[in-house]
């Protein structure tokens, strides 16, 4: 395989995206090309960061604070609620 | 897998309820999704009381819409593309944007750095680039659904995550390489 292919693979090198031979095959040919084992390290560190960079709390008085605004729109919303009666099985009986 | 079968089995549930008329199965949808609904505009609009806003609104508008709901599948996608549109109007309106809460005292402090060193970036990066990475790198929906929220085909999502990537790595200049870990 040439330069100009690996290079055409950074992109999903970097998101994970490739098979596991191929992704080996691009970093034995990033040793004999440093541009091209650059481009592949940084790209996929900034995609690895991002992916790791937030974790978005969504706490109970967020939830709780939306749920009061669905309320005060007249919304009917019970939360954790069953299943509707109609829709659940019922249980046989016997005797 | 057998949790998101039991989802797609339990969104069809509450689907049919409220496409007939069952108010109540707004609680059930609600329970499903508000929480990656609150974190996908959370993500878009980086900051908490415009995000719960758009949530709340996202739930409304479905409810709103109720009659026309169909169990096939496409609920979801419908769903973060109201949201979508919802963050996409509230963008447009003067906000501020938090930083990221300050409670991660168990992290080193450069993991921490980079943290926001991201966010902000982030932040910047345009719409067209910044909405694939949420969906696809944040939300880590598949390529096929995150297109159709953004009403692009997948080529062209593809193109704008890529590219996303690289400016998002520009705008990080050396600070990845600097903090990754050994």
């Amino acid at each position: 395989m040439n330069r100009d292919f690996y290079r055409k693979l950074v992109d999903l090198y970097a998101g994970g995206e490739l098979p596991q031979e191929l992704e080996e095959e691009m970093e034995a040919a990033a040793f004999r090309d440093p541009e091209l084992s650059h481009d592949m390290t940084t790209l996929r560190q900034t995609v690895e960061a991002l992916r790791r960079s937030e974790d978005v709390p969504f706490t109970e008085e967020s939830y709780q604070r939306i749920l009061m605004k669905l309320y005060a729109q007249g919304v009917d919303i019970q939360p954790k609620a069953p299943t509707p009666a109609h829709l659940q099985y019922q249980l046989p009986i016997f005797g | 897998m057998q949790d998101s079968l039991q989802d797609s089995q339990t969104e069809k549930r509450w689907l049919t309820a409220l496409s007939q008329g069952d108010a109540s199965a707004m609680g059930g949808l609600f329970e499903l999704y508000g929480e990656r609904v609150f974190r996908y505009t959370y993500r878009m609009l980086r900051n908490r009381t415009d995000a719960e806003d758009a949530t709340a609104e996202t739930f409304l508008r479905v409810l709103k819409r109720s009659a026309e709901l169909r169990a096939d599948g496409a609920f979801r996608t419908w769903l973060f593309r109201i949201a979508r549109n919802l963050c996409i109007d509230k963008m447009r309106q003067h906000r501020l944007i938090e930083l990221p809460p300050d409670a991660t005292t168990s992290e080193n402090e450069e993991r921490t750095a980079l943290k926001v060193a991201v966010q902000q970036a982030l932040a910047e990066l345009p719409l067209e680039y910044k909405e694939p990475l949420v969906l696809c790198d944040l939300e880590d929906m598949p390529a096929r659904e995150a297109a159709e929220v953004l009403n692009i085909s997948v080529p062209a999502l593809k193109s704008r995550l890529y590219r996303g990537r690289r400016a998002l790595r520009s705008k990080l200049g050396g600070v990845v390489e600097k903090t990754d870990e050994p």
